[in-house]
């Protein structure tokens, strides 16, 4: 491995960034790099340099495939922003970090002062590194919730409201837990510990050096502060309302479209009827007096009955069915009943000649419709009736 | 005894199924006597009383489900419509007027326009018109002119209906009507 110019592997990166991005773009999609991708990319290129990617350290082997180092992603992953969120678990490792550095420096205040000083470097590097992960967070939780709202790509309500979901309950609501100053277990609220801290030794402590660096980690952390309260408040102000209406607008098509599948057997809300009658009418104390004055009546009542005695006909079903036996065959039925009705009463009357059809459900009965049909004439109307035609009793020989 | 003001005019109202809104002045007695209407209503008529920041309503199981279904229907083509439409539903329900011709063209053109012909109030423009009218009746939607209108924060009822739905759905609870 021989060691390179900075100025040469800047100067190789620039020229052939052409399949350098090529290179980004299929790893971003699919993890790593085959080698016949690798081969195609350089050969597409025209480019006959594939072995200084591995001379200059730009990518590295993985398995079988070819990853880029570390350094190049990020690097480029900066220079296209396409950073993918960090999750927030791993933001808040930071604080175990910071918790067990600060302790150490409490420490040792009054011992090593080289060791003191490494120490308050390594916050600063670690705040630094802290920040990155949440400006990028922010970032690409901004981009991502702008493109479900667009929905680029194209998804149905169901799925945008579980991508919603996903983004607030695994990223948004934690990320801000974690940038919370008045949340005790927060970075945030250890960063403002340490701050306070630096801001006391940064005028009180003996050796110049040491005061110095307290004072430029105090400055760094007063900036880190205000950082992370401007990327709290564009995930407050901005990023959760977004997502929380791209949620609630999904929820409510996805509920919408579900109802309109089999909208006559949904459950729909109660909307009470409207009621007809005046719970306050104007005349309602005369009303509800007159009610009550009802019952007030004292007096003996006798109520006389003034029926008219009617005389009742009693429906002698044996007899009838007797005569109608004893005439068989009757070709017309409602033609010999009609004409009983009448020579018993004198007058053909509705009622009766239906209750002597009841006569045709006689069991063993031989009934026969003839298709014609013939007009009976009661007292109260005329009516249109089938010719039934009764040829015997009992079961034919 | 006596009963808080407008005491008249909130029963009548609440009896024929209209939403009170927090605009209106019978609201603030409504919330100044929130437990005494809680009361009145279940005692006298057996009504659950509903009141939210934004209305108050009754709920009864003598429910008039058929202007409930058709009401749902027509949230449902709509926001869907709208939707479509690239517009933000959400806005256009809680700040937007309504054309009854713009109402007409998104029903009219809708892919349920199968459900539009076999629901009696919503099949042409002249029941659509008389729907909108009964939705003011109730306080759902205001007329602001011979052919527009806005609606009122009522119109959660009906989202949240739908927002229930979907939650009832990824729970697996939906809550079907018994087939006859």
């Amino acid at each position: 491995m021989q060691h390179n110019e900075p100025v040469s592997i800047l100067r190789f990166f620039t020229h052939h960034f052409d399949a350098v991005k090529d290179l980004y773009d299929y790893q971003i999609a699919n993890q790593s790099i085959p080698h016949h991708v690798f081969l195609d990319v350089i050969d597409r290129h025209k480019s006959d340099v594939g072995q200084r990617f591995f001379d200059y350290k730009i990518l590295r082997l993985s398995g079988e495939e070819y990853v880029f180092r570390k350094e190049f992603f990020d690097l480029l992953q900066y220079l296209y922003q396409t950073f993918r969120p960090v999750l927030p678990e791993t933001i808040d490792k930071y604080n175990q970090v910071f918790g067990d550095l600060f302790r150490q420096i409490i420490q040792g205040l009054s011992l090593d002062r080289d060791i003191l000083e490494a120490r308050i470097m390594e916050i600063m590097s670690q705040a630094g590194e802290c920040i990155s992960h949440v400006e990028r967070n922010t970032f690409r939780l901004l981009t991502e919730s702008r493109e479900l709202k667009a929905n680029a790509e194209k998804m149905d309500y169901r799925s945008k409201l579980q991508k919603a979901t996903f983004w607030i309950d695994y990223y948004i609501v934690p990320l801000n837990r974690i940038l919370d100053v008045n949340n005790p277990s927060s970075v945030a609220f250890t960063l403002s510990e340490i701050s306070e801290f630096a801001n006391r030794y940064r005028l009180n402590f003996a050796d110049e050096g040491i005061r110095r660096q307290f004072e430029k980690l105090y400055v760094f952390l007063m900036e880190v502060h205000n950082n992370l309260i401007k990327h709290s408040r564009t995930l407050t102000n901005e990023l959760l309302p977004l997502i929380e209406r791209i949620r609630t607008e999904s929820a409510i098509l996805s509920g919408w479209i579900h109802f309109l599948k089999n909208p006559f057997r949904m459950e729909t809300p109660t909307m009470i009827k409207e009621q007809t009658y005046q719970v306050y009418a104007s005349d309602m104390y005369y009303q509800t007096k007159e009610f009550f004055e009802q019952f007030e009546t004292s007096d003996e009542m006798i109520i006389e009955d003034d029926e008219q005695d009617v005389e009742k006909w009693i429906y002698h079903k044996n007899m009838y069915r007797d005569k109608l036996l004893s005439q068989l065959p009757i070709e017309n039925f409602f033609e010999w009943a009609a004409t009983e009705i009448n020579a018993e009463f004198g007058i053909t009357q509705t009622d009766k000649l239906f209750t002597l059809a009841g006569l045709l459900f006689e069991e063993n009965l031989q009934i026969e419709f003839t298709g014609k049909t013939s007009t009976i004439e009661t007292s109260q109307a005329s009516y249109t009736v089938p010719n039934v035609k009764i040829e015997s009793y009992g079961i034919s020989q | 005894m006596e009963y808080p003001n407008n005491h008249k005019a909130i029963v009548q109202d609440l009896m024929r199924g209209k939403f009170i809104l927090s605009s209106e002045k019978e609201f603030d007695t409504i919330k100044t006597n929130e437990v005494f209407y809680r009361n009145f209503f279940s005692e006298s008529f057996g009504m659950d009383f509903h009141l939210s920041s934004e209305y108050a309503c009754l709920v009864s199981s003598q429910t008039h489900e058929t202007l409930s279904r058709t009401i749902c229907i027509f949230f449902a083509i709509l926001c869907y419509e709208l939707d479509k439409d690239g517009k933000n539903f959400m806005d256009c329900l809680q700040y937007n007027e309504f054309e009854m011709e713009e109402i007409d063209t998104y029903f009219e053109n809708t892919s349920y326009i199968d459900l539009v012909r076999a629901t009696r109030q919503l099949e042409d423009a002249e029941k659509r018109r008389m729907l909108i009218d009964t939705m003011r009746r109730r306080n759902i939607v205001e007329r602001t002119g011979n052919d527009r209108f806005v609606f009122t924060p009522a119109y959660k009822v009906f989202t949240g209906f739908a927002m229930d739905l979907s939650r009832r759905q990824t729970n697996g609870k939906e809550h079907m009507v018994a087939e006859s």
